[in-house]
């Protein structure tokens, strides 16, 4: 059945109403979820998808990040060096993701089997990972030190002011470059890849590494978007529909995260991640014609 | 009574420029986006986008415009145009960690003031990159 175009937006509409409003409850982001699943299943070229999805996380992350700082749970101290090196590579990712669907006549499906395969690594680190409230940090690095990693934040649930100290920066930054190289390269925000960084190498608490992740993927996203731009690979017939369709989601999944029960909806989002990475794969390979 | 750890210059001047730029661009990019997904005045018919947005952004270009975009002329070049004035939007909001950057040097310290310094010339290589490179 032929969908016309303003079907077509419509369905985009909802599509991304429903990832807004699972993605926060599940606790991904919208990113993770749109761009393997519009790849899998929309008309559109994986080049389009991309950058729709970059401007769907910078928007997102542009929204929040104001408010977490005023908080004191995103750390501008942590950020900066984390995002002059990822910065690097999330330009180097993006121009890569794009040559490869320009160069190659089967460009696009070697991008959309590798967004499968990332796809599957993110299920494999959802499925596997745990996350520490307050991790114990038993030494502090040289460079730490001297940047002054360190941070507080009033905490209203238990009424109490929480101080902490972050260490390992040199092995985060190595590890904060291929998650910069990943977003640009996919068109994705990779908290799911920046938390566990700050989290688990870093050992920032847990709701220090998710806020301070949004401030790191506004700089990300950012420098990322206008290699996308300039190839002319942002439409936007195909992202004002998404961002306004996750936009309103969000908040409907914000206020519907305290009644729902977030343990299945997290498994739910993970069985469609996995669900999308096979597509994506699938898809991929018949588009090399070896099937 | 609501309590709240005080938060550093450099973190209330980051926070408050990010947020006036980010509503700045999302109501451009919302207000103008909806006038052109309404057919006023499109740069880019929406017909002519279904009809290709299938193919990769090159052969999107040439198919549509007769032409290869490398650029942010094919936006800049037509604000007169609804999706263009929608694009100035994604513009600003993806100049918005830039400008909040350069807002907080001031208020940094020295270690920090170069780091950002080093930040803000790596966002601006990555804007001016496709009109120089």
């Amino acid at each position: 059945m032929e969908l016309s175009v303003v079907q077509w937006v419509v369905v985009l509409f909802v599509f991304t109403f429903v990832i807004g409003i699972l993605a926060p409850i599940g606790g991904v982001g919208g990113g993770v979820l749109f761009v393997p699943l519009a790849a899998a299943f929309f008309p559109f070229s994986i080049d389009f998808v991309r950058g729709a999805g970059l401007i769907m996380a910078l928007t997102s992350s542009l929204s929040s990040t104001p408010y977490l700082i005023r908080k004191g749970l995103s750390n501008l101290k942590i950020m900066i060096p984390a995002v002059v090196v990822s910065n690097i590579t999330a330009i180097i990712g993006s121009i890569a993701g794009l040559w490869v669907t320009n160069t190659f006549p089967t460009g696009e499906s070697y991008i959309i089997i590798a967004l499968g395969g990332i796809l599957l690594v993110i299920f494999v680190f959802m499925l596997a990972s745990r996350q520490i409230e307050f991790p114990q940090i038993k030494k502090i690095d040289t460079l730490s030190q001297r940047l002054k990693l360190d941070g507080r934040w009033y905490e209203p649930s238990s009424k109490e002011i929480y101080e902490y100290a972050t260490t390992n920066l040199p092995l985060g930054l190595l590890m904060f470059s291929l998650v910069g190289f990943v977003a640009g390269m996919f068109g994705l925000g990779a908290g799911w890849a920046s938390v566990p960084v700050l989290n688990l190498v870093m050992g920032a608490p847990i709701k220090v590494a998710v806020a301070t992740s949004m401030a790191i993927i506004t700089v990300n996203t950012s420098s990322a978007s206008w290699v996308y731009l300039a190839k002319g690979a942002i439409l936007p017939l195909i992202c004002i529909p998404s961002i306004m369709g996750m936009s309103i989601g969000a908040r409907v999944g914000a206020k519907l995260a305290a009644a729902a029960k977030p343990l299945i909806i997290k498994y739910l989002v993970m069985f469609i991640m996995l669900l999308a990475a096979v597509l994506d794969i699938v898809k991929g390979i018949h588009g090399l014609h070896v099937l | 009574m609501k309590h709240e750890e005080p938060v550093d210059s450099m973190g209330v001047t980051f926070s408050k420029v990010t947020r006036i730029c980010t509503l700045v661009g999302l109501l451009i990019m919302i207000l103008f986006g909806l006038l052109y997904l309404f057919g006023l005045n499109p740069y880019m018919d929406i017909n002519s986008v279904a009809k290709h947005w299938g193919k990769p952004a090159y052969k999107f270009w040439y198919d549509i415009k007769g032409n290869d975009v490398n650029n942010y002329s094919w936006f800049l070049s037509h604000l007169s145009k609804m999706d263009s004035l929608s694009m100035i939007g994604i513009f600003f909001l993806s100049l918005t960690p830039l400008v909040s950057v350069l807002f907080i040097i001031p208020h940094a310290k020295k270690i920090y003031k170069i780091l950002l310094l080093i930040l803000a010339f790596e966002l601006i290589f990555s804007i001016i990159k496709p009109i120089i490179l």
